[in-house]
């Protein structure tokens, strides 16, 4: 369930446990690149390095986790996954959770901001909720 | 180029849990081919398999030397195979190639909740990125990219199980079919979701399956017992890593490239086409399809399939077969299947008189499709 952390993605969990939204960047030519991947897709530079987001982003679209298909997970359904746009850059998606939202009140392309919640006991992951704590 | 036909097709015994290897399934399709064909094993020179391994599946079969093999990674479901052995019959590099798509039945969600087994989605690619989030399941980029469909083309819950209805009305006169019990409007709706707005039927069935289909030169064909099928062209694309939920438009997604790849290849056009099958892996998925090959308006398949425009009686009569959904998980070749039988005259819900069909499989990062002709 936890991540597996190491040198290609520590950037994002690392920054995520000091309360940081973090993507791979070029220094080339500054083209965030998500997931990570060792060339920038849109100048081949391989000069990446992890660069901190305003966690600003956009509701794309989202679905109700109805069943578990893990053990951790049977006592919290329902849960949001949604797919999210963050503000810097078109067609820059990250998969996430919903919190602090019903189903009910989603608007797909409504603005969200980052929050950090604990997976298991401790291990914080980026979520979304609508942003200026709107319902 | 040579011209290839589509000399055989055959089913292995397709169920729930069969208890048999894959193995199993590819020797029981293959000799079902080749049954149906008139082919014997002797004259196959080229294999080709997702699912199990091409050489293995050669030897055990007693094929003989092999002038050409290709066992597929992960791939855009049948049609891979499909497409590489065409390719190499087309180009010389064999004669008759035996193309495979072999499935095991995948853990269920409660096996998987209870942790006796392990996820489908293990292993893969940037699975971290999945898990963490709690996805752990195809259901969640379906339930993603339906709900993005639905919210761009107006589509209901209604016209879903329209969709279904009608795949299980095809399925109904299918003896392959694994579900054939008549299907309500009311009855979808009441079954639980996986992923709102993904229902359970919305999702292809899972089952133990072994699919073979039997490409071979024109002239060679115009021998065998079969009324001959010929391809007329076949197309791939992809646009995107394996990431689904990372796509940035998910109602345009591959089936657009593969589409217009494939109609660059002929002169055969979209009104052409008396018959097609398109993958309903996710139901959403057809509907990309119908609109992906201009089989209808852009962003009008839920209305296309409202008023019964993929019915026998429609303007394209399409998953005649009844669909993965209710034949079970035969991850494409189902689709190939089913058109062959089509223009054969041979199909348990035949159009009259069909002379093109389209077949297409997957969606999202990649997909690909083929286009058959009555020979």
């Amino acid at each position: 369930m936890l991540p597996h952390v190491d040198a290609s993605n520590d950037f994002f969990w690392n920054g995520a446990q000091e309360h940081k939204l973090v993507l791979l960047c070029c220094e080339s030519c500054g083209h965030f690149v998500h997931l990570p991947r060792p060339v920038c897709s849109n100048c081949q530079s391989m000069k990446l390095s992890g660069k901190q987001l305003s966690g600003k982003a956009t509701l794309y679209s989202y679905t109700v986790a109805n069943k578990a298909f893990h053990p951790y997970y049977v006592d919290k359904i329902p849960y949001l996954i949604a797919t999210v746009e963050l503000v810097e850059q078109p067609d820059l998606m990250l998969q996430t959770n919903l919190v602090d939202v019903d189903e009910k009140d989603l608007k797909f392309d409504m603005e969200l901001e980052v929050d950090f919640r604990p997976l298991g006991d401790s291990f914080l992951v980026p979520v979304f909720k609508p942003a200026g704590g709107a319902k | 180029m040579r011209k290839v036909a589509i000399a055989g097709v055959g089913y292995s015994g397709v169920g729930r849990n069969t208890g048999l290897s894959e193995r199993h399934h590819a020797a029981q399709s293959a000799l079902a081919a080749l049954a149906d064909s008139g082919i014997s094993a002797k004259d196959v020179d080229g294999v080709a398999t997702w699912g199990g391994d091409a050489t293995d599946f050669a030897h055990m079969l007693g094929f003989g030397p092999q002038k050409w093999f290709l066992t597929v990674g992960v791939a855009p479901a049948f049609i891979s195979p499909a497409m590489h052995a065409w390719m190499a019959v087309a180009t010389g590099q064999a004669d008759t190639v035996v193309a495979w798509r072999i499935m095991m039945q995948q853990p269920s969600s409660a096996a998987m909740a209870s942790g006796s087994t392990g996820s489908m989605m293990a292993g893969m690619s940037d699975y971290h990125y999945n898990m963490a989030f709690g996805n752990f399941s195809p259901t969640v980029w379906a339930g993603l990219m339906m709900n993005r469909y639905m919210h761009e083309t107006g589509a209901t819950e209604e016209d879903f199980a329209k969709f279904a209805v009608i795949q299980r009305d095809y399925a109904s006169r299918n003896p392959d079919a694994l579900l054939r019990d008549p299907l309500t409007a009311e009855e979808y709706l009441a079954k639980p979701y996986i992923n709102k707005p993904l229902r359970i039927l919305d999702c292809d069935y899972p089952c133990d399956s072994g699919s073979a289909v039997i490409f071979t030169t024109e002239e060679r064909a115009r021998d065998l017992k079969q009324p001959v099928v010929l391809v007329e062209t076949a197309s791939h694309a992809t646009i995107h890593n394996m990431n689904f939920e990372t796509l940035p438009d998910m109602v345009r997604t591959s089936p657009v490239q593969a589409a217009e790849n494939l109609w660059s290849h002929t002169s055969i056009k979209p009104s052409d086409v008396d018959t097609a099958q398109l993958y309903d892996g996710f139901s959403f998925i057809t509907m990309n399809w119908l609109e992906a090959l201009g089989l209808c308006e852009p962003l009008g398949a839920p209305e296309f399939v409202r008023n019964g425009g993929t019915t026998l009686n429609g303007k394209v009569p399409t998953n005649t077969d009844g669909g993965a959904i209710n034949v079970g998980r035969r991850h494409g070749a189902n689709f190939c299947i089913e058109s062959v039988r089509q223009l054969r005259g041979q199909s348990t819900s035949q159009v009259k008189d069909a002379e093109v069909a389209v077949w297409a499989n997957a969606v999202g990062p990649f997909a690909g499709a083929m286009l058959l002709t009555k020979g």
